[in-house]
């Protein structure tokens, strides 16, 4: 972290203390300031008492379920929602991000991919308290309040439907976004269960502004979920510290 | 509905009577022009005839009435005075009574004939229908094959609605309709009691529906409680026929019963039972196992990420490394519980996909983002056309199959070789293929790889793994209506696997969405 700005304060609910402890470290190591909460009720009330800059919520808690209380933050709070869910629950995960989570980790999972996904949370936080119109992805520029996209340094011509597509996209950029939430976004609501638009759109973008097409590197798949723009913690911090990148 | 049955009834016996008079009129016109013709004596013995006839056919009481007739007609016909039912002479009085006499006696043999006729030839089709259970019951391949069985058996044999119950949780959970057989509430609930064995009687009991059927519940075998509870729907019948039905129900249960006794059913049912709840048993162990070892990995595993990134650490390479070999050792834990969970999802309650249109694509690239710290030290060629239709299939469960065919083509292949990943679609299938340039496979070991617990004997000392891999990747492939294939030009020569997936035409809609404002 940079030295000027002040610590991230970090709220982990879980109620492993095995869990706990080594978020703890790791978040530690790298400059954030750690809460933690082994209960929904305890998190929820931890929430309100303390300024928090970014909750981590385990699905599987004693008293409530995680989704409750992702959906209680958020009815107050606009604070980054990071969620620990376990593999092969898809519609789980599109439910949760449905509720106001702003992004997901599979259980089991590496502490540098944690690390990228809080850091691409924080700074879409930022950028949006910020008014900051430029998404950087890449070699990709995305300039929200003159509508332009450049690709390294030259401008792209996109159709309406593929800017607004990409425009949602760069909203949450490094942040995955529902089928579905795109579906409302670009077609209008009638078409949510509509994917196959989004994948011939989307592979029509790619081919605009992907390098290599066939193997996409700024427009990525989540599969049975959605897309992100593949966004970097380290990118998402602008190249300040890359110490774990690329782990897991 | 009874007075239909009644008239019913009524109406045959009257057709008999009708049919045995127009009979008594046919002889009585015949022997009068013979006596005409041939002035020959008096023929009362030739009503005899309609009396046998009759008897045969509808019973005692035709034959009677036809003997009457008989006699009427004899009097009136041929006996002096003609025209007349009066008879001059005392001898042929004597005649007709001796007629009579006779008729009766002919009469109640005849419909005794008759009866055993009935029965012997009722007992030649329910010989047949056991026969033809026994030989279902030897075909049978599993306890509801032989319930079916013995279900279909006594609806064939007792010509009734009839339906099966295997045990008390079969008949609280059943909605009540079986087999095509509606079965009223009041009737579910006698043969709950029936399966918990509350039952004293051992011929069972009837219940009367609100539709006014009578039903009978009985236990199908009184000695053992594994043929399960049989409902039998009697209709609307009286006292005395539903008693007669039920003696009916006996003779054939007991006659099925017997037939299972001797082929050691009961033993037979018992055993795949708990051969079942065995299997439940292991399922529900791996699962819950496999649960409680993800929980640990889950620490260990981050542990040993903060652990390998800690400042600390950065100088001392060999603790480095030690924490690498946990990290990469608790992943390969997570992978081998990962893939035991996944074959219990198989086993127990069958995958459930959730279809969506995907571009393979998409499948094929996170499937290789998943593999890419395994396949680091591998050269990954891709070959995917720009314009491939989109399949309509569950991609997480296509990418997972996947994710286990790299894992073997890692596994068999030489560090620093290609792995070559194709997509193609070609006569509405759509083709993902993965060649690799390992070990490849004998003839026999083609075959053998689709196997629970299937393991690469040449070489399972050099690999591990628990041969779940690619009989996950099949089942999973199956669920998406695909097929996986193998070809291996021999060992040392590589391996292809192909996945088949279906391309339905209904993706092209591509018109439609190109629509673009």
């Amino acid at each position: 972290m940079q030295m000027s700005e002040p610590s991230p304060i970090v709220l982990v609910v879980d109620d492993e203390i095995q869990i706990r402890r080594f978020l703890r470290t790791g978040f530690e190591l790298n400059g954030f300031v750690v809460h933690e909460a082994g209960t929904g009720a305890e998190a929820i009330r931890s929430a309100t008492l303390r300024p928090i800059d970014l909750v981590i919520v385990d699905l599987g808690l004693p008293d409530m379920d995680g989704s409750e209380v992702v959906e209680r933050i958020r009815s107050w709070s606009s604070v980054p929602i990071i969620v620990l869910s376990v593999r092969s629950t898809e519609a789980q995960k599109v439910h949760l991000l449905e509720l106001g989570a702003d992004d997901y980790v599979v259980k089991p999972f590496g502490m540098a991919e944690l690390l990228a996904r809080v850091r691409v949370s924080l700074r879409r936080q930022m950028r949006a308290a910020s008014g900051e119109p430029t998404v950087k992805v890449g070699p990709l520029t995305i300039d929200l309040a003159v509508r332009s996209v450049m690709l390294n340094d030259k401008r792209l011509t996109l159709t309406p439907k593929e800017y607004r597509l990409l425009q949602v996209l760069a909203q949450h950029a490094g942040n995955v976004v529902t089928h579905q939430h795109l579906l409302k976004e670009v077609w209008g609501s009638i078409h949510v269960h509509d994917t196959h638009y989004l994948r011939i759109f989307v592979r029509k973008l790619r081919q605009k502004i992907e390098p290599h097409p066939d193997s996409p590197k700024i427009l990525v798949t989540e599969l049975g979920v959605g897309y992100r723009l593949a966004q970097s913690g380290a990118e998402a911090e602008n190249g300040a510290e890359a110490p774990a990148k690329s782990e897991s | 509905m009874l007075n239909a049955l009644k008239f019913d009834r009524i109406r045959k016996e009257l057709r008999g009577i009708l049919l045995t008079l127009c009979m008594v009129a046919a002889v009585t016109a015949v022997v009068y022009l013979i006596i005409i013709e041939t002035g020959l004596g008096h023929g009362s013995v030739v009503y005899l005839i309609p009396v046998v006839i009759a008897a045969t056919r509808w019973g005692i009481v035709p034959a009677i009435i036809a003997a009457i007739c008989g006699v009427l007609a004899s009097a009136f016909f041929f006996y002096p005075p003609l025209y007349s039912f009066r008879i001059k002479d005392p001898h042929e009085v004597l005649n007709l009574m001796l007629f009579v006499f006779v008729a009766v006696v002919v009469s109640q043999l005849a419909t005794r004939l008759k009866r055993q006729l009935e029965v012997s030839r009722q007992r030649e089709i329910d010989l047949r229908d056991l026969y033809a259970f026994s030989r279902r019951l030897a075909v049978a391949f599993d306890v509801s094959d032989i319930h079916a069985a013995i279900e279909d058996h006594l609806a064939t044999v007792m010509q009734r609605n009839v339906a099966l119950f295997a045990g008390v949780r079969d008949a609280s959970a059943s909605s009540g309709r079986r087999a095509g057989v509606m079965v009223p509430e009041q009737v579910l609930a006698e043969v709950v009691q029936a399966a918990s064995g509350r039952h004293v009687a051992n011929s069972g009991v009837t219940v009367p529906a609100d539709s006014g059927d009578v039903w009978l519940v009985r236990a199908v075998s009184p000695k053992s409680s594994e043929f399960g509870v049989i409902v039998i729907n009697l209709g609307h019948a009286s006292q005395e026929s539903s008693d007669e039905m039920r003696i009916r129900v006996d003779a054939v249960l007991a006659d099925a019963t017997a037939t299972l006794e001797r082929l050691g059913v009961a033993h037979a049912i018992g055993e795949a039972r708990m051969r079942s709840q065995t299997d439940q048993l292991r399922e529900a162990l791996i699962g819950s196992v496999s649960h409680e070892l993800r929980t640990p990995l889950a620490s260990i595993l981050g542990a040993a990420t903060v652990l390998s990134a800690a400042p600390a650490l950065a100088n001392e390479k060999k603790l480095k490394a030690l924490v690498h070999d946990v990290r990469d050792e608790a992943e390969r834990l997570n992978n081998d519980i990962q893939n035991l969970l996944d074959a219990s999802r198989i086993s127990s309650d069958g995958l459930k996909p959730h279809m969506e249109w995907a571009d393979p694509t998409d499948i094929v690239n996170s499937a290789i983002e998943r593999c890419r710290q395994r396949m680091s030290d591998r050269r990954v060629a891709l070959n995917l056309p720009a314009d491939l239709p989109l399949i309509h299939v569950d991609p997480v469960l296509v990418q997972q199959a996947l994710v286990q065919i790299f894992d073997n083509a890692v596994k068999y292949s030489p560090s620093g070789s290609q792995i070559t990943v194709a997509a193609r679609a070609r006569d509405g299938r759509m083709i993902l293929s993965v060649s690799d340039q390992g070990a490849g496979m004998t003839a026999a070991e083609q075959i053998k790889i689709w196997d629970r617990f299937a393991r690469g004997e040449r070489l399972a000392s050099t690999t591990s793994g628990s041969g779940l891999g690619l009989w996950i990747a099949n089942a999973f492939i199956a669920a998406n209506g695909g097929a996986i294939n193998a070809v291996s030009e021999g060992p040392g020569l590589g391996t292809a696997m192909t996945i088949e997936l279906p391309v339905t035409h209904a993706a092209v809609t591509q018109i439609e969405s190109d629509a673009d404002e």
